[in-house]
């Protein structure tokens, strides 16, 4: 199975890439850097890693040069997986219209454009295949400072439903993954005593695992999760 | 290229398991004469772009056989 991730560099990207790649999956990812433990995993699956330096601020070459020149139309694409994105930490009376440009230029218009491409390839070859965005558990519960984010995602949920509804008789299914708050690179700029508080919100009193998300996306990519589509499935330490 | 059209439009018509045409002419409409619904004609609208590198959808709507064909035409 051939599956495209987005910003696999590092986080939940390279989690979710070292997951897939140890079941198995050929990947094909992107990211704007290649950081030292993507070089490793690059070195370790030559034949099944596949990567390509792209920055998604560029939405107009997405189709020429990701999918017609780097993938190829002969080959088919199984599962398209939306990790990329951009943080945005602030008050709304802070937003700055520049910044919520580039992040929904990031976060929610090079998806949707990945998205349409990403069916178009699968109508070529008839694929079934699944679509997975990652969403964060603040689209449903409220945290200060990540309302413009916030957006971002929520944009991304209501997307991936409707795209779950219209390509569903083609058997293409669409979901989003609804990670809580995660010790990775974007939650970094939260202090010690913002992160106990939003763990202190959660059933589990924990950050969520890596492990668990990227374990959760290999399920909603499988025919196991067949009958799975339009949904959000959380995995967010009991975020409740 | 008529042939290589009609080859696009069956295989279209088969992956939904709808009836197949046996010719196609200029005045043929795409969706009262062969059947086509919106997600078909998403489905001929990639397979003409891997046959023949041209979105035919891409600045407006396609109606008839004739209109894919001048599209393509003006490719050329």
């Amino acid at each position: 199975m051939n599956v495209l991730v987005t910003g696999i560099s590092k986080g939940l990207g390279l989690s979710i890439t070292e997951t897939l790649l140890e079941k198995g999956f050929n990947i094909y990812g992107i990211s704007r850097t290649k950081s030292d433990k993507l070089y490793n995993l690059l070195k370790k699956y030559p034949e099944n890693l596949k990567w390509l330096k792209y920055d998604l601020e560029d939405s107009d070459n997405i189709y020429k040069t990701i999918f017609k020149e780097w993938i190829g139309l002969k080959t088919p694409i199984h599962g398209f997986i939306n990790n990329a994105a951009l943080a945005y930490d602030d008050i709304i009376t802070n937003l700055n219209i520049n910044r919520l440009e580039k992040i929904y230029g990031i976060n929610v218009f090079a998806p949707m454009v990945l998205t349409k491409y990403a069916i178009r390839h699968m109508l070529l070859h008839n694929t079934k295949g699944s679509i997975v965005h990652v969403s964060s558990i603040s689209v449903h519960t409220g945290y200060k400072g990540l309302a413009m984010y916030a957006s971002t995602k929520g944009a991304l949920e209501a997307f991936s439903k409707n795209t779950a509804r219209e390509w569903g008789e083609k058997g293409i299914r669409s979901n989003c993954l609804v990670a809580g708050f995660m010790e990775t690179e974007m939650s970094s700029t939260l202090s010690e005593d913002q992160k106990n508080r939003i763990y202190q919100r959660t059933s589990l009193k924990h950050p969520v695992e890596l492990n668990s998300v990227s374990e959760t996306i290999a399920f909603l990519l499988s025919d196991n999760s067949k009958s799975i589509t339009g949904q959000n499935i959380h995995v967010d330490s009991g975020t409740i | 290229m008529d042939k290589r059209l009609l080859t696009i439009i069956n295989t279209v018509l088969l992956n939904r398991g709808k009836k197949q045409v046996k010719k196609i002419k200029s005045k043929t409409n795409l969706r009262n004469d062969i059947g086509f619904d919106s997600l078909d004609l998403a489905e001929l609208t990639v397979r003409i772009e891997a046959e023949f590198d041209i979105d035919i959808f891409e600045d407006g709507i396609v109606n008839t056989v004739g209109e894919i064909i001048s599209k393509i035409d003006s490719k050329k």
